[in-house]
């Protein structure tokens, strides 16, 4: 747009950009009362985390930073923290590798029809919830009697796999169901940036020029889907971060507390033990690893949004 | 992108192959173990169809037993109430702001996005104490409306994101000439816009129903006896049926019914929705 605006162009853009009050109590009011809401209760479970709840009855007498010192005394906390951070790194990096290379073969797959069945067939999962995943998984997981214990005994082979009733291994059977239910998810939003004008034509001088597939998806496409990888990698991690439901649906944070992450014992501490205020400083806790996460997406968002 | 190369064929079709077993298997399970008896279920033959199937095993999930005490259709219905207001309402909400937030570039605007944006990825487990006391002391916890009015604090600020999305691609032009014609904003949204935006809705509306009626941390957090959903009383069935694995195949497979016929029959949209989530348009 030009930097010099007639007087007239500029009343217009005045008129177009600025709401009449009735306007803007039925564009913006809605959903600005939805959005304080949910600050407003951010807020209040900030005040909640600096008092002294601990019970059934509601107490906010302050307490300063007591609740959380008591986290980060808690062995509990801890172990959260590590299975929390196993959940980011194997929830994330071997989703996307996986999704990249799928979607690249996809791309080349002779076949459309092939792509098309393997596109659905991922993606399926992602209309289901956690807790049907979690129930089914548990079935197959199952060590005496489970689905794939019966496999290989099928095929000969006495399996030392204990899958979720190993401590030590236990939250790693979970990430998995955790790949198995995202994948489809990730792959189509890797395809979707693979598709544009742009990196399809850098592709095909490549390929004239006679570079190898691999060395397409390498120095070709990698670095040009940076973007979609972005959102991707941002969506995957704060969904990894918020887990939840196959933790609970699958192990209850067990055996013992080895599968046991942040926003379980949040859910424990609140509505189990009724240490309310501990469980909103985990709350807090939570939100502020998200918030870190979702700001380069955010900037890269906000940036795409007004462009 | 396609090739004719051999090595490139015999990974494709392996790929399919390890992906069939990977993605048919469990739904597969869940098909034939539910229709198993118990009996059937604790001696063996894990993997092979029932010869005599059992569809009274849904039945009972359906309306409860000695045994299964989680009676499931109730709780359809109210999966079924909770998920259609909240997808309705936000869409119909989030289309608003979605299109304010498409159309101004304010200062104001600029704020009320970035708010929004981190809105979509807020972590239940920082609202969920206060919500739980708000719906408890204005006893909407006993209805529907308490599930519902949370839903919709997380799910207008996600409508107006998608809506805004497809917005952004709708021609100005159009919304010119009939503000040249002399219609209001209001008009011009709810007669010029709103229709050519009908696909974009529906790709909004499957995003919002399938997350509404997957979730369960909120459902978990604020279920009452009259409320509770399909999620909850799956969880809740699980932890008192360890053994009755037939059971609890037949309740996932009832579970999973409804968003799965969508995401079946309108497939196309559901895509649309998940990337213009991604932010990709």
């Amino acid at each position: 747009m030009s930097a010099i605006t007639t007087p007239t162009t500029r009343g217009k853009k005045r008129r177009r950009d600025q709401l009449t009050f009735v306007e803007f109590l039925v564009f913006v009011v809605p959903l600005l009362v939805f959005v304080i809401t949910l600050y407003g209760t951010l807020i209040w479970t900030f005040y909640v985390s600096l008092s002294n709840w601990s019970g059934i009855a509601a107490n906010y007498e302050f307490a300063g930073f007591k609740w959380y010192q008591s986290l980060f005394n808690n062995i509990r906390f801890w172990v959260d923290v590590q299975n929390n951070l196993k959940w980011l790194i194997l929830g994330v990096i071997p989703t996307v590798f996986l999704a990249i290379f799928l979607a690249y073969l996809l791309e080349l797959a002779p076949f459309p029809a092939i792509e098309s069945y393997i596109r659905t067939l991922i993606l399926y999962p992602v209309a289901m919830s956690f807790i049907v995943t979690g129930t089914i998984w548990s079935w197959m997981y199952e060590p005496k009697r489970g689905v794939f214990n019966t496999i290989l005994a099928a095929l000969g082979v006495q399996s030392p796999l204990t899958f979720t009733t190993n401590p030590s291994t236990a939250t790693y059977w979970l990430i998995l169901i955790f790949i198995w239910q995202y994948l489809g998810f990730a792959v189509i939003i890797i395809q979707s940036s693979f598709r544009t004008s742009e990196l399809q034509e850098m592709v095909e001088a490549a390929t004239v020029d006679g570079a190898s597939k691999l060395r397409i998806l390498f120095s070709i496409i990698i670095p040009n889907i940076r973007s979609g990888l972005l959102v991707l990698v941002s969506l995957l991690l704060i969904s990894t971060l918020k887990v939840f439901d196959i933790v609970y649906i699958v192990t209850f944070g067990g055996p013992g507390i080895s599968t046991d992450v942040l926003s379980l014992y949040m859910f424990i501490a609140t509505f189990q033990q009724h240490l309310v205020s501990m469980g909103a400083a985990l709350g807090v806790i939570i939100f502020l690893i998200a918030f870190i996460i979702v700001i380069p997406y955010t900037i890269y968002a906000l940036r795409r949004w007004f462009e | 992108m396609r090739s004719k190369n051999a090595t490139i064929k015999i990974i494709v079709i392996l790929t399919l192959i390890l992906l069939s077993f990977a993605y048919l298997l469990p739904v597969y399970v869940m098909i034939i173990t539910s229709l198993k008896s118990v009996q059937e279920v604790t001696v063996g033959n894990y993997l092979i169809p029932t010869g005599s199937p059992q569809f009274g095993n849904y039945t009972e999930v359906l309306f409860g037993s000695t045994r299964f005490r989680s009676q499931m259709l109730p709780r359809l219905l109210n999966s079924m109430i909770i998920s259609f207001s909240v997808t309705f309402l936000s869409a119909f909400f989030g289309g608003l702001g979605g299109y304010y937030l498409s159309r101004s570039k304010s200062t104001f605007t600029r704020v009320l996005f970035i708010l929004v944006g981190i809105a979509l990825y807020m972590p239940l487990q920082a609202i969920i104490i206060p919500l739980v006391t708000l719906m408890a002391k204005t006893r909407l916890l006993l209805t529907h409306w308490g599930l519902i009015v949370s839903y919709l604090v997380l799910n207008v600020p996600l409508a107006s994101v998608l809506m805004g999305t497809f917005f952004l691609s709708v021609p100005r032009e159009l919304e010119e000439a009939a503000e040249v014609d002399g219609a209001s904003k209001i008009q011009t949204f709810f007669r010029i816009v709103t229709p050519i935006s009908m696909p974009a809705y529906v790709s909004v509306a499957i995003i919002i129903f399938t997350q509404v009626w997957n979730e369960f941390f909120l459902a978990l957090s604020l279920s009452s006896p009259a409320t509770q959903t399909v999620q909850v009383v799956m969880a809740e069935a699980k932890g008192t049926t360890l053994v009755l694995y037939n059971l609890q195949m037949a309740a996932a497979l009832l579970s999973v019914f409804v968003p799965l016929l969508f995401f079946l029959l309108l497939g196309r949209y559901f895509i649309r929705g998940i990337l213009a989530g991604a932010l990709k348009g």
